[in-house]
């Protein structure tokens, strides 16, 4: 029997945002065993367990935040690390949390299906994000997506009634299950060849093989590699793996569409970012860049142009979020590329590729998840307060006709929505645009200006498609008898906190930017 | 505090005054449209007397660039909020202040729907013009410039005629795409000139670091050094042309230059009156501007390389211009197309680089704000009236509107440079410059020159349908004339046409300097690049106040691992 190891207390700091959020999904479920049936029915009582959520949320979020100054390490004898980086992910997961259980709480009302498991599942989601973003061992890794993932697939499904969110949680399972098993057939290889599941012990033993130009691992070690990048590929919905992604996004819960597009997706690029700092450093240089370009510019140029077609708002925003990976795809690339061979194609090189460059792209990507967190959540709680319960067994409750006119309408809202397109578009001075310049910059710095001419090019694409919501909000007259839904507390606050945060973001970058500098590092990389 | 502390803090005021008239706007209750009016003209004008101010303590023997604000804005991204003018862009303040107020008095009658929402678009379009000129900051100014389009859209396409969201649609896609090419270009340049990890976007850092490398890469092209040129000039040699057509695609899509101009017609015609004058007052010349401040002077060598181009394509516009305006029928889309001729001749005299074309150039922009502005609002004050655009509706409309074809009259005077008006002055000195210009084939200033009687012809053509002649359509016989509201503002313009093209030393004086640097910079990519001092090119740029201190970088641990 392996000896106990020795866990001291500061082991367990950096879990106590995923502690707090099991804990409050426990209570949530346990308190729903208490309420009376006729509570059950009533209509107050359940907004206690999204003020709950928030609450724990916010706890959540905040510890993680004030993790954020403590020192770097290791913990766990290394299976999960304390840095910077994996407490702003949690930080960031938490707070599209906070921003999704406002949401959900009108939008469950109105449908009459609202239930503790639901937020509990929304907790327990968040907390196996939180966990995916500090785990630094690949089993470890597999454990915290596997728990975040098995919570968002009940949740796609979790309004059984129409036949769309059945398809969506068996499309989205059955997929996320093989993608899952991608990533842990690749996990395998890349043990069979290293001997151990350690990020760091896998660097330093992937740095032995490719030192030896007679090593006969290389290709276990690169099917390893590609096979555990598809699956990563999978959860952030990269082309050519974002099948799932616009049925699943279509069919889901709007408020669950946008946990699963932000914090979802933050939580996977921390771990493609962890897994692939620590063995793609070791490998040729050429083939982390070349990997992560081509996903990079597929991605941005599929992404886009699927998306011009949509008439359908809430399949729309799924394509953009498959573009938006694109673009944060663009800081990963600018990662790998290595000090020689940085610079611009034919251009004498001055300087690119330094530490400080990567650190900066790090950070580059840290903002863009933040700004697209808010973002996207604010654009969904519009689609998902708009949408009408009858509507959606026939497939066009998101239709672009339901903004019609919602300037005359509801004038915050369309406000409010025209600052998320314009966001998502890129357009300054929103935050959307600040996130882009920060990673085209880091992209820039490494050299890499072909990306960042594809991905400045997509914008334009994009912003045809984003605009034609603006136009329909604005420019179109109201229809006939059109119907809102009354006015809902948390969907108000939710739209109010996002809306300001994306001006806010970027009016003044530097409020966020400033705190961001030792989120450049990754703990022992 | 005593007024030279409050100097840092005019450009500002300046800026973000508008901002705070929007939104003190929104809580305006939306039925009281005329409070929301007078509050908008009360903000316009307060914002009208601080560009006046700014433009009296301008000194134009001082230093290049004044009332400067330079503090941490996102300092680890290396942007700054860097504002400061210099001679031209504090006259162009001026204008867009000027046309503050004119804007809100032309739709006073005229805006029924949302008047709210109208009138914080316009608020927030003259905060983010006001920015533009006064931005020292790559991303600031990027900022400023992208954030003109989304009110300016919105301008268009709610409040504009019948085919509005199609040109709406086209106004905001091409310059949008022309912008994004641009950002491209400005993380390039910010990337090229300077060492990793001290990167900035300033104007005068990233002018300053290429200054060595654009004089080698000048003399290479005579043929000297060219074997040791330095990292960054083979960088630039490479480069250099790429960066200034992604700039002039930006700029030229905004002024716009022919063939890139499909835009402005479309947009002329569909937009609301207050958004004419603004999109041709002030928003075209942000095109020129920006080939005046960014796109010669930081790759000066890639501009003489292409001048020939961009000069013949300014003459192209010039005379296809005035050609189209002859057979318009319509009277908004004549002036759109006179504004591709007027544009013409100031992207000629920029890309003269010389001083006479230059100022000439610089005093257009200004002229072409007024008359060009004027002429949109003039006629906004007759369509609110018979809300037509042909000119064959019109006719004798002189007999009932004396005072108004009066004024409409000394306009067009000034459209077409008839000497004593401000349009004058400006168009004379271009084409002076561009005769004096040795380098430049002598057929581009003659064939410049039919502008002045292709103008003639198709502004007074157009008058003389509209205003002279019988009266043959019944609805013409019962307009009436100009009120106090429209005769004001029609009066403030004839007052400035003249002032200026009687009087214009004041407003040159203020320019001069700022050409004389320019002609310098430009002058750097020219064979004549060794008799430029580099005292007269060289940026000065403050350092930034309220730094915070460089990121930490932690050390790189190690892992002890378990085996």
């Amino acid at each position: 029997m392996p000896p106990i190891p020795n866990l001291t207390a500061a082991d367990f700091l950096p879990l106590w945002p995923a502690v707090v959020l099991s804990l409050a999904g426990m209570v949530l479920l346990l308190s729903e065993v208490f309420l009376k049936a006729t509570e059950r029915e009533g209509e107050s009582v359940r907004t206690y367990q999204a003020v709950f959520t928030v609450g724990a949320a916010v706890l959540a979020g905040g510890l993680a935040l004030s993790l954020t100054f403590e020192p770097a390490r290791a913990v766990f004898l290394a299976f999960a690390v304390l840095d910077p980086f994996s407490s702003f992910i949690t930080a960031v997961a938490c707070l599209g949390l906070a921003l999704t259980a406002l949401l959900s709480d009108g939008f469950l009302r109105q449908r009459q299906a609202e239930r503790g498991e639901f937020y509990a599942l929304l907790l327990f989601a968040t907390a196996g994000m939180s966990l995916l973003a500090l785990s630094n061992e690949l089993i470890m890794l597999f454990v915290s997506l596997e728990v975040m993932s098995i919570s968002t697939y009940a949740l796609a499904a979790y309004l059984r009634r129409g036949p769309r969110p059945t398809e969506a949680g068996f499309k989205y399972f059955i997929l996320g299950a093989f993608s899952s098993a991608l990533f842990l057939y690749g996990a395998a290889l890349l043990y069979s060849a290293s001997g151990t599941t350690h990020l760091a012990g896998l660097a330093s033993e992937l740095g032995r093989i490719f030192a030896d130009p007679s090593s006969d691992r290389r290709l276990v070690v690169y099917c390893g590699m590609a096979l555990v990048a598809a699956g990563l590929a999978f959860k952030v919905a990269a082309v050519p793996f974002h099948m799932w992604a616009p049925d699943v996004y279509e069919g889901a819960p709007t408020p669950v569409t946008a946990l699963m597009s932000v914090g979802v997706k933050a939580a996977s690029f921390a771990a493609l970012v962890r897994v692939f700092l620590a063995i793609g450093r070791h490998v040729e240089p050429q083939v982390p860049v070349l990997l992560f370009s081509t996903l990079a510019i597929l991605t941005m140029v599929l992404g886009n142009l699927l998306a011009l077609p949509q008439r359908n708002v809430k399949r729309m925003l799924a394509y953009s979020s498959i573009s938006h990976a694109g673009y944060l795809l663009v800081g990963v690339t600018a990662l790998f590329v290595p000090q020689a061979r940085a610079g611009l194609p034919g251009v004498t090189v001055l300087a690119a590729g330094t530490r400080a460059d990567q650190a900066d792209a790090l950070r580059a990507i840290l903002f863009y998840l933040l700004t697209y967190t808010v973002t996207a959540v604010g654009a969904f709680g519009v689609v998902g307060a708009l949408e009408r319960r009858e509507d959606e067994t026939r497939g066009f409750g998101w239709d672009v006709d339901r903004f019609s006119g919602l300037a005359q309408r509801r004038p915050g809202w369309a406000v409010a929505m025209a600052a998320f397109m314009l966001s998502l578009g890129g357009i300054p001075p929103l935050a959307g645009f600040m996130g882009k310049l920060l990673v085209f910059r880091a992209a820039v710095d490494s050299g890499l200006l072909m990306l960042v001419v594809v991905g400045v090019l997509t914008s334009a694409v994009g912003a045809y498609y984003y605009l034609r919501v603006v136009v329909y909000m604005f420019m179109r007259p109201p229809p006939e008898q059109a119907t809102l839904a009354p006015h809902q507390w948390g969907t108000e606050v939710a739209l109010a906190v996002t809306a300001a945060a994306v001006v806010l973001l970027g009016v003044a970058p530097g409020l966020v930017t400033r705190w961001l500098g030792p989120a450049g590092h990754l703990f022992g990389q | 505090m005593n007024a030279a502390q409050l100097q840092p803090y005019l450009l500002t005021l300046v800026v973000f005054l508008p901002l705070l008239g929007a939104g003190l706007l929104l809580f305006l209750p939306r039925e009281e449209a005329g409070q929301v009016r007078a509050w908008t003209l009360l903000a316009m004008g307060v914002d009208l007397a601080l560009a006046a101010v700014a433009y009296l303590v301008f000194d134009p023997k001082g230093a290049e660039f004044q009332l400067e604000v330079r503090r941490a804005w996102s300092a680890e991204f290396g942007i700054s909020y860097h504002l400061g003018v210099d001679g031209l862009s504090v006259s162009l303040v001026l204008l867009t202040g000027f046309l503050g107020p004119v804007v809100v008095l032309s739709s006073w009658k005229f805006i029924h729907d949302r008047v709210k929402e109208f009138h914080i678009s316009l608020l927030l379009i003259q905060a983010a013009m006001m920015g533009t000129l006064v931005s020292l900051d790559l991303v600031l100014f990027y900022v400023f410039f992208e954030a003109m389009l989304i009110p300016m859209y919105l301008l268009i396409g709610v409040w504009g005629s019948e085919r509005r969201r199609e040109a709406a649609m086209k106004f905001f896609l091409y310059t949008l795409f022309g912008s994004l090419v641009m950002l491209v270009a400005i993380l390039a340049v910010y990337f090229i000139g300077q060492p990793a990890g001290a990167r900035s976007f300033d104007y005068g850092t990233i002018y300053n670091s290429l200054l060595s490398a654009n004089r080698q890469l000048a003399a290479c092209t005579q043929g000297v050094g060219c074997a040791t040129l330095s990292p960054l000039a083979l960088t630039l040699q490479a480069w250099g042309p790429l960066m200034f057509l992604a700039f002039a695609l930006a700029f030229a899509i905004k002024v716009p230059m022919v063939p890139l101009h499909t835009w402005l017609p479309e947009a002329h015609v569909e937009a609301p009156v207050a958004g004419s004058i603004i999109l041709a007052g002030v928003m075209l010349k942000m095109g020129t501007y920006g080939f005046w401040r960014f796109a010669i002077p930081l790759f000066p060598v890639a501009a003489y390389q292409f001048r020939p181009l961009f000069v013949a394509l300014a003459v192209v516009g010039i005379v296809y211009g005035a050609l189209m305006c002859l057979a318009q029928q319509d009277v908004k889309k004549l002036i759109a197309y006179s504004s591709v001729s007027h544009l013409g001749i100031c992207m000629l005299g920029i890309f003269a680089f010389t001083a006479e074309a230059a100022s000439g150039s610089a005093y257009q922009m200004l002229n072409h704000g007024v008359s060009s502005g004027a002429l949109f609002c003039l006629f906004g004050f007759l369509y609110e009236r018979r809300h037509t655009r042909r000119i064959s509706d019109y006719g004798g409309v002189a007999r009932v509107m004396p005072f108004f074809a009066a004024s409409f009259l000394v306009v067009t005077f000034s459209s077409i440079a008839v000497p004593g008006t401000n349009g004058f002055v400006g168009e004379f000195l271009v084409l002076l410059g561009t005769f004096k210009a040795s380098s430049l084939w002598l057929g581009y200033p003659v064939l410049a020159t039919t502008t002045v009687i292709l103008g003639a012809s198709y502004m007074l053509w157009m008058v003389q349908r509209v205003f002279f002649g019988p009266i043959d359509r019944p609805e013409n016989g019962g307009l009436r004339d100009l009120d106090l509201r429209e005769g004001l503002t029609a009066s403030a313009f004839m007052v400035l046409v003249l002032w200026m093209g009687l009087a214009p030393q004041p407003f040159l004086d203020r320019i001069a300097p700022a050409t004389d640097r320019f002609v310098a910079r430009a002058q750097l990519g020219t064979p004549d690049s060794a008799k430029v001092k580099d005292a007269d090119v060289r940026v000065t740029v403050p350092p930034i106040e309220g730094a915070p201190p460089a990121l930490p970088q932690p050390p790189v641990a190690a892992v002890a691992l378990p085996r």
